[in-house]
């Protein structure tokens, strides 16, 4: 077997997840097994740090030393991981993770702090096309945290009061100001705070279907990721939105794991280079010997 | 020995230096003069003989704003010669007294025009770099060319044309470019040993300094380097061609490792190498110069080239070195790169090599788009080729 740790690097959490992949299983890992996973919220703390500590408390759960990993692979913001061994792309790590999670996943839908994205991929995680929303924070997980912490709830309890929702209200889907405008005179008009934040679900979820409209998605597995991946207020507005567009035979889905798909999939990669780069040869330096 | 920080420490402040204080300083310390050039080859060995300080110039980077240099351009014109032309009217260039403008591309052609009208008390010279390399016409022309060179020169400077002095020029450089060679083939064999970055400002460093204090120096940084203690990194081995005249940032440099991309090549600054191995100190040493130019100078967008060989040989670049793949880094509006790109993808094509592309300014500023670009070209070589 060959311990690998993916570090996903993200500007409000850092996520770990340590993967043990039997040896010669080439790109597909189906029989590997996720040892550990750990995330650590940066809270303004400095992101190295955070780091290192996502990355020992992932090591200290899955009860092994540095020594034994084959690869540091991370992804996100990942190039201020020093001790890196590669570092991975948002979309090829967060593909990976989501084939590792549902087999049947063909799209992922990213929704990470700052941004969100879409991917399109084939059954061996190769990313096909991708889309992110524009530099908007309106379809960001950040935003969704600002409206929560405006209404005074918990992210947890985003979700679940959004399902309950019998009447959302209209919520703008281009601007975060404008949108965070809308959600005072909402309040203001006395709006339940369930039509609130299914209002903002919906908002988000139409940038999200657009961007997988735009790419050319077969039927298949659409798999949130990313830290709302557990807001399941948003993955049944996702659904219902790509309903709407002519695509058809996507299910909307999400995993427990979906918060650590990049960190997975980037632990994966890492296996499979691990033993990529084990059968290249080691080459020296000739010319150092005539300086 | 230095350490490997110090050395770079030092190429650093040289590289930041658009006011040319390190040739000021030379020129008190000698007495002598000194002698600027554009990219991309200039016979620096010329400059050396005649007793003056041979100084690259590679325009201003992200360091100057342009405001005067932009009076004299079009929009579609690069970014190198604005900032140049800044840095003159800024009086950055006063300590430079002689100019050479190469015949890089009409950009730099017009430029010793300009120069002619704008400093009339500079010294000024247009180098007509043959694009026939026959032997015997060529060769009568460009040595012709570097006799003429090397006497005004000479004038200039107060000192008296050698012979003796050339082959010690031309013994200097050769050195120099073995050096520059040796650390090019640590690129290329443990790129981690020697950030590009790094070894990028090491060689830069060369614009500046004497060439025989250069050649020191990057001895020097070679052995810290080796010593170093840096980690290999899981990175993508690519060439990087294109960029042979307007500079990209330092930042872009870094950006591209930063993205996974070790540059095993890379054309940056070719005019320090652009004869491959020594020249003759045998016969006429002008003569031997001009021959190393027809028969020894690297492949490059603005040396004509008949017979494709161009593609050839970026191809033969790529498997010497080991690349996964290439990565096209051209100056917008740099008509040379720009226009010899297609035959060249043409040939990495044929050979099934992977590659990819941007443009970019030397005062660029925004990084986010090439990094995802060259991040995700790592990905597809490390994930799906054989690389």
């Amino acid at each position: 077997m060959i311990l690998t740790i993916g570090i996903d690097v993200g500007s409000s959490a850092v996520k770990a997840a340590v993967v043990a992949s039997p040896r010669n299983s080439g790109r597909t890992r189906e029989s590997s097994k996720i040892v550990a996973t750990h995330t650590e919220r940066v809270r303004r703390r400095d992101q190295r740090h955070v780091i290192e500590l996502a990355f020992d408390e992932a090591l200290k759960a899955a009860g092994i030393t540095r020594e034994k990993l084959g690869y540091i692979a991370t992804t996100g913001e990942g190039e201020l991981v020093e001790f890196r061994t590669g570092h991975f792309y948002g979309m090829t790590a967060h593909a990976r993770g989501a084939l590792f999670l549902d087999p049947a996943a063909r799209a992922v839908v990213d929704v990470g702090a700052l941004h969100a994205r879409a991917i399109v991929m084939d059954e061996h995680a190769r990313v096909l096309s991708y889309r992110m929303t524009s530099q908007c924070a309106s379809g960001s997980g950040q935003f969704l945290e600002n409206v929560a912490r405006y209404l005074g709830v918990t992210l947890d309890e985003v979700g679940p009061l959004s399902l309950t929702s019998a009447k959302p209200e209209k919520v703008s889907g281009i601007c975060a100001v404008l949108a965070e405008t809308d959600v005072i005179n909402m309040v203001s008009r006395g709006i339940a705070l369930a039509d609130i934040l299914k209002g903002i679900h919906e908002s988000m979820a139409g940038r999200f279907a657009k961007l997988l409209k735009l790419m050319d998605l077969a039927p298949g597995t659409v798999l949130v990721t990313g830290g709302l991946a557990a807001d399941e207020g948003l993955t049944a507005c996702i659904q219902d939105a790509l309903g709407k567009t002519k695509l058809s035979g996507q299910t909307v889905k999400t995993n427990p794991l979906s918060v650590h798909a990049g960190a997975i999939g980037a632990a994966l990669w890492g296996a499979f280079r691990s033993e990529r780069l084990a059968s290249r040869p080691t080459v020296a330096s000739p010319a150092l010997a005539a300086v | 020995m230095d350490s490997v920080d110090q050395y770079v420490a030092r190429a650093d402040a040289l590289y930041h230096d658009v006011s040319y204080r390190s040739v000021a300083e030379w020129k008190t310390r000698t007495g002598k003069k000194a002698a600027g050039h554009l990219p991309v080859y200039a016979p620096r060995e010329i400059i050396d003989a005649a007793g003056m300080l041979p100084v690259a110039m590679h325009g201003a980077g992200d360091q100057v704003e342009i405001i005067r240099g932009d009076a004299y351009f079009q929009s579609y014109i690069c970014q190198l010669p604005r900032s140049t032309i800044e840095l003159a009217m800024s009086g950055r260039l006063d300590d430079i007294d002689a100019f050479l403008f190469p015949s890089t591309c009409d950009v730099i052609r017009n430029l010793s025009g300009m120069w002619k009208m704008l400093f009339p008390k500079k010294f000024v010279r247009y180098l007509d770099l043959p694009q026939n390399f026959d032997r015997k016409v060529a060769g009568r022309f460009w040595a012709g060319e570097l006799r003429h060179l090397y006497a005004d020169l000479c004038a200039l400077n107060g000192t008296t044309p050698s012979d003796d002095a050339l082959r010690l020029s031309l013994a200097r450089f050769s050195a120099n470019r073995r050096a520059v060679a040796s650390l090019m083939a640590l690129r290329a064999s443990e790129p981690w040993r020697a950030p590009a970055a790094e070894a990028y400002l090491i060689i830069r460093a060369g614009d500046v300094m004497p060439v025989e204090e250069h050649t020191a120096f990057i001895e020097g940084y070679l052995a810290a380097a080796q010593g170093a203690d840096r980690p290999m990194r899981d990175y993508t081995r690519v060439v990087v061609t294109g960029a042979f005249c307007e500079q990209p940032p330092l930042e872009l440099i870094r950006t591209l490792e930063r993205a996974g991309c070790y540059l095993v090549w890379d054309d940056f600054t070719v005019g320090a190498r652009f004869l491959e191995g020594d020249v003759s100190l045998a016969g006429d040493p002008i003569e031997a110069l001009a021959q190393a130019f027809l028969n020894q100078s690297v492949k490059n967008a603005c040396v004509y080239e008949p017979d494709g060989k161009k593609g050839e040989w970026l191809v033969n670049t790529v498997r010497d070195t080991r690349a996964d793949g290439v990565v096209f880094a051209a100056p917008s509006f740099c008509d040379p790169a720009l226009l010899e790109q297609p035959m060249l993808v043409t040939a990495l094509e044929r050979a099934g090599i992977p590659h990819t592309s941007f443009k970019y300014a030397e005062n660029l500023g925004q990084f986010q788009v090439i990094r995802e670009q060259a991040g995700t070209f790592s990905d597809g070589l490390r994930l799906w080729s054989n690389a």
